[in-house]
């Protein structure tokens, strides 16, 4: 070991312990959802699935089985799936058009518009919940999978952020195509987003990311066990069996895998896009 | 609210030079601009704008969702401050968020930035570390609260378990009133993530010729810390201190689910309330009492303060820009 190596090696250990602390509680969680009910309790914490008694290699894909069917996590993890799958496209496609005019179509009031909408993002979301929750009702889409795709179809935070990288663009490459004869709406669709790749790709992401895991909408607007979202049910699982680690560690497991194989795959991006944009919507 | 189309007035941009203008041009590009944003103008007013402005009114009256508001004036604003018998937990809910505020904010800060130094030092694995530190801040509230809760378990936590290892006795950190913030807390320092590549990315703008002339001048790890680091990174510190103090102001899906049990929807606000969050007692008026009115008063109480801090960091900035 050369010097450099040794001077390291604490920085090496703290960041080992540190790591550690981070994952420790997901490994936790994914090795108590593999275990038989018994086998959970253990007056020395057990990491791996051995029967408590013989100590024999023990797991179980049973909790797995008992949450996504008799606790009807399995639901609520389909109607997490399309309700995601819907509103983030839709999301995105509202955002990218209104960030287009607000970056380079001018019109006039346009401007005053834009600031009204940023300053709406200072209000905190519980000062929304009621009268939103009343608009739901009014618009009849109370306790059902609409009224959680409609109160988040667009958000200013992403038209913001789209809208500051639409202002960097060349706008030569716009009056080159101009020239060529494309109206508005083709310079859109075909110099502007493929050329945005990259924010399109951090707003979808972190959007993925924040509609999976919101609780807080769904609790509110959806009444209805068949409607629940993931979220949504992992809470009353861990309300309503809250002595049973094994089940709600099994429903916990169901609601974070997804999300980290994501983080897996777009890893650079999502940090980067997270970091400055924050996970809210 | 925004002005009615101008149609008359010319464009904005004048045409550049050699670019010959098509008539009406400029007329079109209003329409598509106004068709442009129509959609989320209308998601803005119907669940942005409308809903602040009916928060405020709301805030006036006395309302359970269902029949017509009452108007009773500033009585939810005054009820909540001097009325202790009809609001008991109101003071103590503000208490129990400025003290987890003042604790997990702080306690957030510090793992990120050590977090961040550790990580900025060195070159291989670095980008694993990162990620393998990230990982709390993509995970569900839900999720996080009920792994909590498991690790938190008197009897059968890990955490307990390995405080165990050093001597530590058994404790019963979510049921014991002075042990709820520092544990919440230390869930929100776990979830560090954000700050810590906030705080990498700053470091990574510290010049290498300023780190390299502290050296020259002969300053030790220490004096670099605290004589060159630290004030580097005040913008940084300052940006983290103001949106993690928001984001604490508003805790309550954590909340939410570590103090939910015994059935369907319903949540305590820890023992003897330590763990009421200001928001989670916004919740409880909202949605088991049918206290419309107090909650849209409280909320906005809530409003304001984080527009005094939002107007005090931009004053901040502004100073510091100039």
């Amino acid at each position: 070991m050369n010097q450099k190596t040794v001077r390291r090696l604490p920085i090496y250990i703290a960041l080992i312990l540190l790591a550690l602390v981070s994952v420790v509680p997901f490994v936790w969680m994914l090795a108590t959802s593999f275990k038989n009910g018994p086998d959970v309790y253990t007056q020395v914490p057990q990491l791996l699935p051995l029967d408590k008694k013989t100590g024999e290699w023990n797991p179980t894909l049973g909790n797995y089985e008992y949450v996504f069917t008799i606790s009807g996590l399995g639901t609520a993890f389909w109607n997490s799936v399309w309700i995601t799958c819907v509103l983030v496209p839709v999301k995105l496609l509202i955002d990218a058009l209104a960030a287009y005019a607000f970056a380079r179509i001018p019109f006039p009031g346009r401007d005053k518009i834009f600031v009204l909408m940023l300053a709406g993002m200072m209000v905190p979301t519980i000062t929304l919940l009621v009268p939103r929750l009343h608009v739901t009702q009014v618009l009849g889409v109370y306790d059902s999978p609409w009224g959680i795709i409609l109160p988040n179809v667009a958000s200013v935070l992403d038209i913001f952020l789209m809208r500051q990288f639409f202002r960097t663009l060349p706008v030569e490459l716009e009056e080159a195509a101009r020239i060529d004869g494309a109206g508005r709406m083709a310079i859109f669709w075909r110099v502007i987003l493929p050329l945005s790749k990259p924010v399109l790709a951090v707003v979808t992401i972190t959007s993925f990311i924040f509609h999976w895991n919101d609780l807080v909408w769904p609790l509110i607007v959806l009444n209805s066990p068949d409607f629940y979202t993931l979220p949504l049910a992992l809470q009353q699982l861990a309300s309503t069996e809250s002595g049973r680690a094994y089940y709600i560690m099994a429903g916990a497991a169901l609601a974070v895998v997804p999300v980290m194989i994501v983080l897996l795959i777009f890893q650079r991006r999502i940090m980067q896009g997270i970091a400055f944009s924050g996970l809210k919507s | 609210m925004a002005s009615p189309v101008v149609a008359q007035r010319p464009a904005e941009t004048p045409p550049g030079p050699g670019r010959r203008r098509r008539p009406g041009v400029g007329r079109r590009d209003h329409l598509i601009g106004w068709l442009l944003i129509a959609p989320a103008l209308v998601y803005f007013i119907i669940f942005l704008l409308y809903p602040a402005l009916a928060a405020l009114y709301y805030s006036f009256t006395e309302w359970d969702l269902h029949s017509a508001p009452i108007w009773v004036g500033l009585q939810n604003y005054t009820d909540l401050f001097f009325d202790d018998v009809k609001y008991p937990h109101f003071w103590k809910s503000i208490q129990v968020t400025l003290q987890y505020t003042l604790v997990a904010v702080p306690l957030t800060l510090i793992a990120a930035l050590g977090q961040a130094l550790l990580i900025n030092a060195i070159r291989r694995g670095s980008n694993l570390f990162r990620l393998l530190l990230f990982l709390p801040v993509v995970t569900a509230e839900a999720a996080v609260g009920a792994i909590w809760r498991w690790l938190y378990d008197p009897q059968y936590g890990l955490v307990n378990a390995v405080l165990g290892l050093v001597g530590i006795p058994r404790q019963n950190w979510l049921n014991t009133p002075e042990l709820v913030i520092p544990a919440l807390a230390f869930i929100a320092a776990w979830q560090c993530g954000i700050s810590m590549i906030i705080y990498l990315a700053g470091l990574k703008s510290i010049p290498e010729s300023i780190r390299e002339a502290a050296v020259i001048d002969g300053a030790g790890p220490v004096q670099r810390f605290f004589k060159v680091i630290v004030p580097m990174l005040r913008p940084t510190t300052f940006y983290l201190v103001v949106t993690g103090i928001i984001a604490a102001l508003q805790v309550f899906g954590l909340v939410y689910v570590i103090f939910s049990g015994g059935g369907n929807r319903s949540v305590t606000g820890g023992p003897e309330q330590s763990g009421l969050a200001y928001v989670l007692h916004i919740y409880l008026y909202a949605f088991r009492y049918n206290a419309m009115g107090a909650a849209c008063a409280m909320s906005f109480i809530l409003l304001v303060f984080i527009m005094i801090i939002t107007f005090v960091q931009f004053k901040f900035m502004k100073q510091e820009a100039s």
